[in-house]
């Protein structure tokens, strides 16, 4: 400590290491595993160090709650919002390794290269949450892309690796490079790319410099959008869900989408661009767009994974709502909000996938099955009451239906609207949800009535242990915390 | 804590009920019976044994519960809600009875659904913090859905579904109704709050009350219901199994109108004197829709449906007349509609029973062969139709005359549903039980004889002998 007080300025001190000791934890970790992959190929070893990386990672960071806000260099900035946000990626990021780890066993190659992947992606989440700074933004946008591209391909046998690898990264590089492009022209105006540089009022209203600041930011926007799935940047979203392994699917719909929006907000609110009228109206046409498109497009939807895609696509919208209607003075409860909902989408996510990934394995004769429909659900509380429950529960959490976390979610966003006589907003939101409810409902009633004398009637194979604690885990919790959301509220306010 | 014990314990049974029922085939419709008979009885108790009158609102508990908000769980009571709490009580155990041998799958989870709807439907009555009230409104309906879409008949997907829509969007509004409120009350004192006693004391601008007031409205009145937001009601009682229906039009329904008084008018007292010409128009309105409509159905149930929405009018035309006769005749009203729909429902579920059809063209001379299933179902139907003597009449009149005084064309127009009750009333009771024998019936046995002369008992007390009601004031 008696270092840090004597040189206050050094570029890098004890307490900025111990701000990012998760971080630092995963990228140690990746180069371990790389020197573990040439020593020997098992997929044993491999996965449990990835686990001891990630458990590790998770302590650090916990450990940094109630710690002060630390700027780590020009580049990152550590506070609670984004320990927290990083906590999600990494508690995430382990259900994910359970579940690659089920699905990589089904086949026969060894598989070291796909864990590398995944802590690649857990650490690009973790520079995304932090950074403070475009060029950290950028890395982690690149860094995310990349790793997730290899892992969406990664199934070589399926029918549907190529296209969906292909699709995600030609369009993930497009979107990239937009942005730095968005990037460059903003620097041009400003000639800063930190966050929290002091932008003039100027820059708002110049004539000239305003409109290239102003595209600039478009261009920007849209990366992020891109990769939040907002429509209409939304293409993609359905066919890469369907085709990537569902793990990486698992990966992208709490992993990618968490990490991008913590970025989002923190650079729109330190920047202050929602001052910008123009801003303002792009983000308010994006987020009606995707809660009636993505709604009504998951309504004919058959292919439970192409469902979530479309769902997630209206839920992501909702959650723009905050960010419209913020206010300086309403920071830090929308910060809380955002996290709190991000939670609920997450916990949701994480239980959806989690079962799609153990039907694959789990529901037929076959050792894997590759597409699961809404009619494999059928009678699922009766042939797996556990898996069923789990069902219910995070889709009663996405249609935002009190006793889960996503009613609470939903009452944050309402609240916000409120505040903020945004009745418009809040009229869409209430019908796009009556629309949710028309394909989120036929569901459950699906999930809870079996035909009698149906083949698919017929428990499911044994399953593993560590499956059904993590299963029954993710009920109480989302039990737990959809009654009592006081609990998730105090890790957010630390 | 009493409440809050009765409560949980029900969820309790429900969940014992439905594991006992893997073990022991048929223990899960004894356990429910039993447990809704004993936690009634601690009810009664523990009302009676309490040194109140509850004239007015009496706070049993308050707990924080989500500090980020200020949201407390408090629940308080009065005469009202005891008075709906007891038809809930006596309503729940004759659904476990009605239900006693129709439902034949997945009977331990059906039970479990039950006696959590009746457990939400307690809390809706007991609740006093707007968020706690809007959860357990929720929590009463889920349940309700899945009875519907599980044990329903053959379109029960599609009623379900329609169901929870029409009542989720609604109360959507109402919660947006709810925030607001709160913040209002976070500018005026400081301090945000979504108690209703906190509520009731902050003045609020008429401009900002009629706002707030219709998002409660249209919630409560989607429930009632009223037209135009009606048409969710008649596809989800025909679609229920005969429990769900009898609890969907013996409480749920006057779960709105319990809304409608404890919210909206005692809330919003200014903005609801406006707006009673609307309510008023929509309640006439839904009185003779429903009418006309339920004398042109063939479907036993469906014509039971839309003779709730008439009575239910009755009630909405009551509560907004503001007048004492006229809300004492609400209550009523809802009481004897609770009783009386009740066991039509119950009477067509029986009838559904034996000959596998809810067509009136299907029935026809049922009298020959169960004479005793005949004079039920024409008592009941002369209770719909409001015969003196039996409690429905005392409601009606009662409305009729308050809301007479205050607003004569509406009780004028109102009154002609009289006749179309009377009409749809022998409807229903000569399709099915005089003309020519359609086919042999076995008569009503001795559980479901029971089940009939205890509604019937009831309603002719309260016609009566009203003053057994008409004593309380119930906050009027």
């Amino acid at each position: 400590m008696s270092a840090i007080t004597s040189q206050p300025d050094a570029l890098f001190s004890l307490t900025m290491a111990q701000a990012i000791l998760p971080q630092l934890i995963i990228a140690f970790g990746i180069v371990l595993g790389l020197l573990l992959v040439a020593w020997r190929r098992t997929q044993q070893i491999i996965v449990c160090f990835t686990a001891l990386v990630l458990v590790l990672a998770l302590i650090a960071n916990i450990s940094l709650y109630g710690t002060s806000t630390t700027q780590v260099t020009q580049l990152l900035l550590v506070d609670a919002n984004s320990s927290f946000a990083l906590s999600l990626v990494l508690i995430s990021a382990l259900v994910a390794l359970r579940m690659s780890y089920r699905f990589l066993k089904a086949h026969i190659e060894v598989h070291d290269e796909y864990y590398l992947l995944l802590l690649l992606v857990v650490f690009a989440a973790g520079i995304l949450v932090t950074s403070d700074h475009f060029a950290s933004l950028f890395l982690g946008f690149e860094l995310l892309s990349i790793s997730l591209v290899g892992l969406v391909g990664y199934q070589r046998e399926s029918q549907y690796s190529v296209e969906s690898g292909f699709k995600y990264l030609i369009l993930s590089a497009a979107a990239s490079s937009f942005m730095l492009l968005g990037m460059a022209f903003i620097y041009s105006v400003s000639g800063d790319m930190s966050f929290n540089a002091n932008l003039s009022n100027a820059i708002y209203h110049q004539q000239g410099l305003g409109l290239f600041f102003q595209l600039g930011l478009l261009l920007l926007l849209s990366g992020i959008v891109f990769k939040l799935s907002l429509a209409p940047f939304h293409f993609w979203t359905p066919d890469v869900y369907q085709g990537a392994p569902t793990p990486v699917t698992l990966l992208m719909a709490t992993v990618s989408k968490l990490a991008m929006f913590v970025v989002l907000v923190k650079c729109f609110v330190a920047q202050r661009y929602l001052l910008l009228e123009n801003v303002q109206l792009f983000l308010i046409s994006f987020a009606i767009i995707s809660m009636l498109l993505g709604n009504v497009m998951a309504l004919r939807q058959q292919n439970l994974k192409r469902l979530l895609a479309y769902s997630s696509v209206a839920h992501m919208g909702y959650l723009l709502i905050i960010l419209i209607v913020t206010s300086e003075q309403s920071l830090a409860f929308s910060w809380q909000s955002i996290l709190f909902y991000l939670a609920a989408y997450t916990l949701a996510n994480l239980s959806i996938f989690m079962v799609i990934a153990l039907l694959q394995q789990y529901s037929s004769d076959a050792p894997y099955q590759e597409d699961i429909l809404l009619t494999d659900l059928q009678g699922l509380f009766w042939r797996a009451p556990s898996y069923g429950l789990l069902m219910i529960l995070a889709l009663l959490s996405l249609a935002g239906i009190p006793l889960t976390m996503g009613f609470i979610g939903k009452f944050y966003i309402l609240s916000h609207a409120t505040i903020a006589h945004a009745w418009w907003l809040i009229a869409i939101l209430i019908f796009a949800s009556a629309i949710a409810l028309a394909y989120y409902l036929p569901i459950i009633f699906k999930i809870l009535t079996a035909k009698a004398n149906d083949p698919q009637h017929m428990p499911l194979k044994k399953q593993h242990l560590i499956e059904q604690a993590l299963v029954y885990a993710l009920v109480v919790i989302s039990l737990f915390f959809g009654i009592l959301p006081e609990f998730v509220n105090q890790f957010i306010h630390s | 804590m009493t409440l809050s014990v009765i409560m949980l314990a029900l969820v309790l049974t429900g969940a014992i009920a439905w594991w006992a029922e893997r073990h022991w085939q048929g223990s899960a419709k004894w356990l429910s019976l039993l447990g809704l008979t004993l936690l009634a009885t601690v009810f009664a108790v523990f009302i009676t044994s309490a040194n109140h009158d509850f004239a007015q609102l009496q706070v049993l508990t308050r707990v924080m519960w989500i500090a980020t908000f200020n949201i407390e769980y408090s629940i308080a009571i009065d005469q009202l809600s005891i008075l709906l709490i007891a038809l809930t009580w006596l309503l729940a155990i004759i659904c476990v009875l009605i239900s006693w041998r129709e439902i034949k799958h997945k009977v331990g989870f059906y039970y479990f659904n039950l006696l959590l709807t009746v457990a939400g439907i307690i809390g809706v009555f007991i609740a006093v913090d707007l968020f706690l009230f809007f959860f357990f409104w929720e929590v009463m309906l889920l349940p309700m859905t899945a009875i519907i879409a599980i044990w329903g008949h053959e379109n029960r997907r599609f009623a379900a579904l329609k169901f929870f829509i029409f009542t989720q969007v609604s109360s959507l509004l109402m919660l947006v109704a709810i925030i607001g409120f709160a913040y209002f009350h976070l500018l005026q004192t400081g301090l945000l709050s979504f108690y209703y006693l906190d509520w009731r004391a902050l003045p609020m601008p008429l401009a900002m009350s009629q706002y707030l007031m219709l998002g409660f409205f249209i919630a409560f009145a989607v429930k009632l219901p009223s037209v135009p937001v009606h048409t969710w009601l008649p596809d989800a009682h025909t679609q229920a199994p005969t429990a769900g229906s009898v609890l969907l039009a013996g409480v749920l329904l006057k779960t709105g109108a319990y809304g409608l008084i404890r919210f909206v008018i005692f809330l919003f007292p200014e903005a609801s004197v406006q707006f009673a010409p609307v309510a008023a128009t929509l309640a006439v309105v839904s009185i003779l829709y429903g009418a006309k409509m339920a004398f042109a159905q063939q479907d036993f149930k469906r014509l039971i449906a839309y003779s709730s929405i008439s009575h239910m009018g009755f009630v909405m035309l009551a509560l907004f007349a503001f007048n004492s006769m006229a809300y004492q005749g609400a209550i009523v009203t809802m009481v004897a509609h609770g009783l009386s729909s009740a066991a039509l429902f119950c009477l067509a579920g029986m009838i559904y029973q034996r000959i596998h059809s809810r067509s009136l063209i299907a029935m026809g001379g049922f009298w020959r062969s169960a004479p005793r299933m005949g004079g039920f179902t024409l008592a009941f139907a002369c209770a719909a139709f409001g015969l003196p003597g039996l409690g429905n009449f005392i409601g009606e009149f009662l409305i009729l005359v308050g809301v007479f005084q205050v607003q004569a064309e509406f009780a004028i127009v109102a009154a002609l549903a009289l006749v179309a009750s009377a009409v749809y009333g022998m409807v229903l009771f000569q399709g099915s039980f005089q003309g020519p024998a359609k086919c042999e019936v076995i008569d009503l046995q001795r559980r479901e004889v029971a089940i009939c002369s205890a509604l019937l008992l009831l309603l002719l007390l309260l016609g009566c002998y009203p003053t057994l009601l008409l004593k309380f004031s119930f906050g009027g």
